[in-house]
């Protein structure tokens, strides 16, 4: 590229959790028109499902909420919902990219009033809750959501229950006309944060996570945890709604594996520890047993361990546990060999959280951008300041909320380096 | 393997380990054990086991090598394949367990020599060889006999009703043993594998 050719000093930050969110700011707050894509109806991400966020046991909305206050202050940030970056072209200073939206079928009008969702009777898995609950199919996606706007799930688009939501909006907010869009934008940096999900248990095959309804994963956990979740924030059994009490962690369940991600997902100890905090503010007679290989409580989180260790209602077995089978009663019993005391064990519990880890949501895609994944598919720009791609949070690596967000400052910095710097 | 496996001569000597992971099938995988206890905990026998496959493989490490040969671990395996499967760090366990069983019969070690298994498998060795089949009455007659000669009248002796019984629903038949066809091949492949065994013990790795 000569000096002679347009250079767009404009940033694209692609997925709006946390990290992508930090990006958009930081790179705005510096000076810089930033563009911010996130493919669901809200931002964000992940953090947003979180009932609290270690290590103060914050609950997400401080977070989220000062992020978004400084958006809404921030001309330079535009944001779109149900957006994915379609395909790029160009290079460093000049990329041409194609975006996709899908249709939300409700338009900036909307109030957040609710009076589509009363009309609504179709009722559909909550993605938000895992599919622990279910929602009505015009829905908020969740109490912080960014924008405040409703969505309408496709499913009952072209019925008459579509009409219905319709002539209950007051506000002329309903579109149910809308369709799927493209539009190119020209960038000149961009910044790939599009985080992660968790491992499927159902891989786990030995853990029966599917058949056993008491087995739950760690995202699950904080839905049944959380007081916008499906049980209103108490941990009961998802099989009879009855109090779990005597509660088992597996850690490592499916990381650290050949088998499954053969890395440490480093967050899912601090998570485990923070649901045995969540059972033991709860019921006060609650034994939580937390099965691990090795606890990996790394800086400044080893408080969080130290301060868990005493209590004497947390027992700590150092076994990774073979299989999770139902017992005579139904409820799940957690089988393995304990390597202290080389105790062959089968416990039961009325709930058994399996801390499954976090693999890229890119995993086992082609990027659209010239970047680099490594074996477990995380984005490593080979040489981003050349590149005018950088990688933020989750997308780079599995990182909790503080090292993501130091990583999309990081990122927000190397895409101004590449629209601000010299060109090639 | 050429050599006799080391003893341990000063605290945390890890000649007896280095040993094992160079010279026992599969042993190279196992210095990636990590001690999750996934292997014990899966093994359909593991209460049957002194040690069991994780505790046995931290014995290795530490150069507890009589305690580790005369382990009945390598013995009560029943070859499942759990613990292979479930793995975090694929070590062939099953694997390991059989190749340190024959390690222990070539040292001598009492456990192992007079264990049931590997008398058994000296019987079943010899039908194989001679006729090309497992002959009943060869393999069990080898089999009791080998504990001595009234043990082996005894549990002969003992057996008598069962032995009956499958003559008379032709399980078990009465006349001389019956040769295979091709005993010529099978002779070939048991040579072959006797120099792949061989080249084993010179110190060479695969076949
Ligand atoms: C059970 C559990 C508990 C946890 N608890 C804590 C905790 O207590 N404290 C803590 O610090 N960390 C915790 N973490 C880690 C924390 O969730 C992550 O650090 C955080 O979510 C990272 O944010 P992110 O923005 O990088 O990714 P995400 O939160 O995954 O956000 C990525 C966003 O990108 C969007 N997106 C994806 N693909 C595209 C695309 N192609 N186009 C557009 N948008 C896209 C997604 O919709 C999403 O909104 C926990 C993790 C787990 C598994
Ligand atoms: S399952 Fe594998 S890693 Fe775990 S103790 Fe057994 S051999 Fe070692
Ligand atoms: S293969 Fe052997 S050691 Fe492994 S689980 Fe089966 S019986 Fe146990």
């Amino acid at each position: 590229m000569s000096d002679q050719q347009p250079r767009s000093q404009t940033i694209l930050v692609v997925g709006g959790g946390i990290s992508g969110v930090t990006a958009a700011l930081e790179a705005a707050e510096a000076g810089y028109e930033t563009v911010l894509l996130e493919a669901g109806p809200s931002l964000g991400g992940r953090v947003a499902q979180l009932n609290r966020y270690f290590p103060k046991l914050c609950h997400p909305t401080c977070g989220l909420e000062i992020n978004y206050q400084r958006i809404r202050k921030n001309p330079r940030v535009k944001v779109f919902t149900m957006a994915q970056v379609d395909g790029v072209s160009g290079e460093r200073g000049n990329y041409s990219v194609t975006v996709k939206t899908s249709p939300r079928y409700v338009n900036a009008n909307c109030t957040a009033c609710g009076a589509c969702a009363e009309a609504s009777e179709t009722k559909v898995a909550d993605p938000f809750d895992y599919g622990l609950g279910e929602t009505t199919a015009a829905h908020l996606p969740h109490e912080m959501a960014f924008p405040m706007r409703y969505v309408i799930d496709p499913s009952v688009i072209g019925t008459p229950e579509a009409q219905k939501i319709k002539d209950a909006c007051k506000y002329d907010a309903i579109d149910l006309e809308e369709t799927e869009q493209t539009f190119d934008l020209q960038v000149g940096a961009i910044v790939w944060a599009t985080g992660w999900r968790p491992y499927d248990p159902a891989n786990l095959t030995n853990y029966n996570h599917a058949s056993l309804p008491d087995v739950v994963n760690n995202v699950e956990m904080e839905r049944l945890a959380a007081h916008d979740g499906p049980t209103g924030g108490r941990i009961t059994r998802p099989s009879d709604g009855t109090e779990a009490k005597r509660v088992a962690m597996i850690q490592c369940a499916g990381s650290r594996d050949l088998n499954h991600l053969p890395y440490c997902s480093r967050i899912c100890c601090l998570a485990s520890m923070k649901h045995a905090a969540y059972v033991r503010e709860q019921y006060a007679d609650a034994q939580v047993d937390i099965y691990y290989i090795d606890i990996r409580a790394h800086d400044k989180l080893e408080a969080f361990y130290n301060k868990l260790k005493v209590d004497p209602q947390v027992s700590w077995i150092k076994s990774k546990p073979s299989a999770i089978e139902a017992g005579p009663d139904g409820r799940p019993v957690v089988k393995g060999e304990n390597t202290i005391t080389r105790e062959i064990y089968a416990a039961p519990y009325d709930l058994v959280v399996l801390a499954t880890g976090m693999e890229p949501s890119v995993a086992g895609e082609h990027l659209p951008v010239n970047t680099g994944q490594d074996e477990y598919s995380f984005v490593v720009p080979a040489q981003p300041a050349e590149e005018g791609v950088a990688a933020a949070g989750v997308a780079s690596g599995p990182l909790d909320v503080s090292m993501s967000t130091q990583s999309a400052t990081a990122a927000a910095l190397k895409a101004i380096q590449a629209v601000a710097g010299p060109a090639r | 393997m050429t050599t006799t496996s080391p003893q341990a001569t000063r605290k945390y000597d890890l000649g007896f380990a280095r040993w094992v992971y160079e010279n026992v099938d599969g042993g190279d995988r196992l210095a990636l054990c990590m001690q999750c206890g996934t292997c014990s905990g899966s093994c359909p026998v593991g209460t049957q086991m002194d040690y069991g496959p994780r505790k046995l493989f931290m014995m290795i490490r530490a150069g507890m090598k009589d305690a580790v040969l005369s382990s009945n671990t390598l013995w009560n395996c029943v070859s499942c394949y759990n613990c292979v499967v479930r793995c975090p760090r694929q070590v062939p366990v099953t694997y390991i367990l059989h190749d340190l069983a024959v390690v222990a019969v070539r040292e001598g070690y009492k456990e192992a020599v007079e264990s049931d298994n590997a008398r058994f498998s000296a019987a079943f060795n010899f039908s194989a060889e001679r006729y090309g089949r497992t002959d009943e009455r060869i393999v069990t007659g080898k089999f009791y006999f080998s504990e001595g000669l009234s043990a082996g009248f005894k549990k002969g002796m003992d057996n008598m009703k069962i032995a009956w019984n499958m003559v008379k629903t032709k399980r078990m038949p009465l006349g001389l043993p019956h040769k295979i066809k091709g005993k010529g091949e099978l002779k070939t492949i048991l040579d072959k594998a006797r120099e792949i065994e061989e080249r084993h013990k010179g110190g060479g790795k695969g076949n």
